[in-house]
């Protein structure tokens, strides 16, 4: 059976994810929606397959959120899938709405590492809703709402009626440039901007900005990589960059497996396994591996990556 | 060790400390050797190859420059932050 998609709305308190989510469960695009929702807020949710869920987030000593999502959120998957399976519930796709509060990496590791509903699930979207009448003092003020909006797949502009969103808008494309901005006037949006995802996303690798402490570039390399080499720097930037790593995601050309590029993509230290495409999708055979980040240096990295690869070709060499 | 590689290393070394917010000043010694300074009082010499050596007895040695940046780590920064790869079972297709 193929992986359920699942997608992930964020947005800080106030944003329009409800009313957001209250009109996508109207879109036939949307249809056999089930959705999870961390609390119930005064937009009701006019739904079949609406659950509530709470997270438990338990700081580690270590100062790590990340390992320890677990309980309801997850918990509340599995009775859906199950339920799913017995034939009692139909839906093709599972949508979770975060706390305005919530940092959704936690929640994005939780979905792509619980043993019980990692494999039957596939991250498909993370959006986050930005409102444009308060969203510039939200970013400003709230680190939460800064990094909800770094991490998204796709940025949904709210509240367009009451503030001209262009100055928001430019600012959010600094932030987050490889996400597609959308406006949702009273949470109008056709579903299917929202939920399309594919391994490889070209917009993805234009980015190289820097707002808000959060900075995106793009690490290139003509030249093939090793596999030792993609897995020794993934493990150093795990072991080493900490929370600062916010999301990882690239297209690697590797030594070992010509003509079928490595897609990787991470949330902080969690990682999904590679995907190979059949070929380049773009013609252009190079490694680009784009970083979302609070505070890496491009440079650094760039050249981590270049050590590590000549010690590798010195050991195969030798 | 080809001096563009050996700016690179520097570069990576002192990039490093920065993450890891050590006060620390990187340099070679004039046989090639990194001699890391740090604000503590504590330095250390770098043998390309890698070999550690703080007060002239050997710390560590390495094959590669993941075990040097975890020997730096744990001598100069080791409540700094340490996370672990995770590869989940989750496919991206």
């Amino acid at each position: 059976m193929s992986p359920l998609p699942i997608s992930v709305i964020t947005g800080f308190l106030g944003s329009g994810k409800t009313t957001l989510l209250s009109r996508l469960l109207r879109d036939p695009a949307a249809a056999r929606t089930a959705v999870i929702v961390n609390e119930l807020g005064e937009v009701g949710l006019d739904h079949l397959l609406v659950e509530a869920s709470d997270e438990e987030i338990v700081l580690l000593e270590g100062g790590c959120l990340c390992c320890k999502v677990r309980g309801d959120l997850v918990r509340t998957a599995g009775d859906l899938l199950a339920r799913r399976a017995r034939g009692e519930a139909e839906f093709d796709r599972i949508v979770v709405e975060t706390t305005g509060l919530a940092d959704p990496a936690p929640i994005l590791q939780a979905l792509m590492t619980d043993r019980e509903i990692a494999d039957a699930l596939r991250l498909e979207s993370v959006i986050a809703t930005v409102d444009c009448a308060a969203g510039g003092a939200t970013l400003d003020a709230h680190p939460e709402s800064v990094k909800q909006a770094a991490l998204a797949d796709r940025i949904v502009l709210t509240k367009t009626d009451l503030a001209d969103p262009s100055a928001l808008a430019e600012r959010l494309r600094r932030l987050n440039p490889a996400a597609p901005q959308l406006t949702a006037l009273h949470g109008a949006v056709d579903a299917r901007l929202l939920f399309t995802s594919s391994a490889y996303e070209p917009r993805f690798y234009e980015s190289h900005a820097h707002s808000d402490n959060v900075t995106s570039f793009c690490l290139r390399r003509t030249e093939p990589l090793h596999a030792v080499t993609l897995s020794l720097f993934l493990q150093l930037l795990a072991e080493h960059c900490g929370g600062k790593l916010l999301r990882l995601k690239g297209l690697v050309d590797v030594v070992e497996c010509p003509g079928r590029p490595a897609v990787i993509h991470g949330v902080q230290h969690v990682f999904h396994p590679p995907a190979w495409l059949d070929a380049w999708p773009d013609g252009e055979r190079s490694t680009r591996i784009v970083v979302i980040s609070q505070g890496l240096d491009a440079g650094w990295l760039q050249d981590l990556l270049e050590i590590l690869d000549d010690e590798v070709q010195a050991c195969s060499i030798s | 060790m080809s001096s563009h590689r050996t700016a690179r290393v520097g570069r990576v070394l002192s990039g490093a400390l920065r993450l890891w917010e050590v006060s620390a000043s990187v340099e070679q010694d004039p046989e090639g050797a990194f001699l890391v300074h740090a604000a503590s009082g504590t330095t250390l010499r770098i043998v390309p190859g890698w070999l550690v050596f703080r007060d002239g007895h050997l710390l560590a040695s390495h094959a590669g420059l993941a075990g040097l940046l975890r020997t730096l780590r744990q001598e100069l920064a080791p409540d700094a932050p340490r996370g672990r790869l995770i590869i989940g079972s989750q496919s991206l297709a």
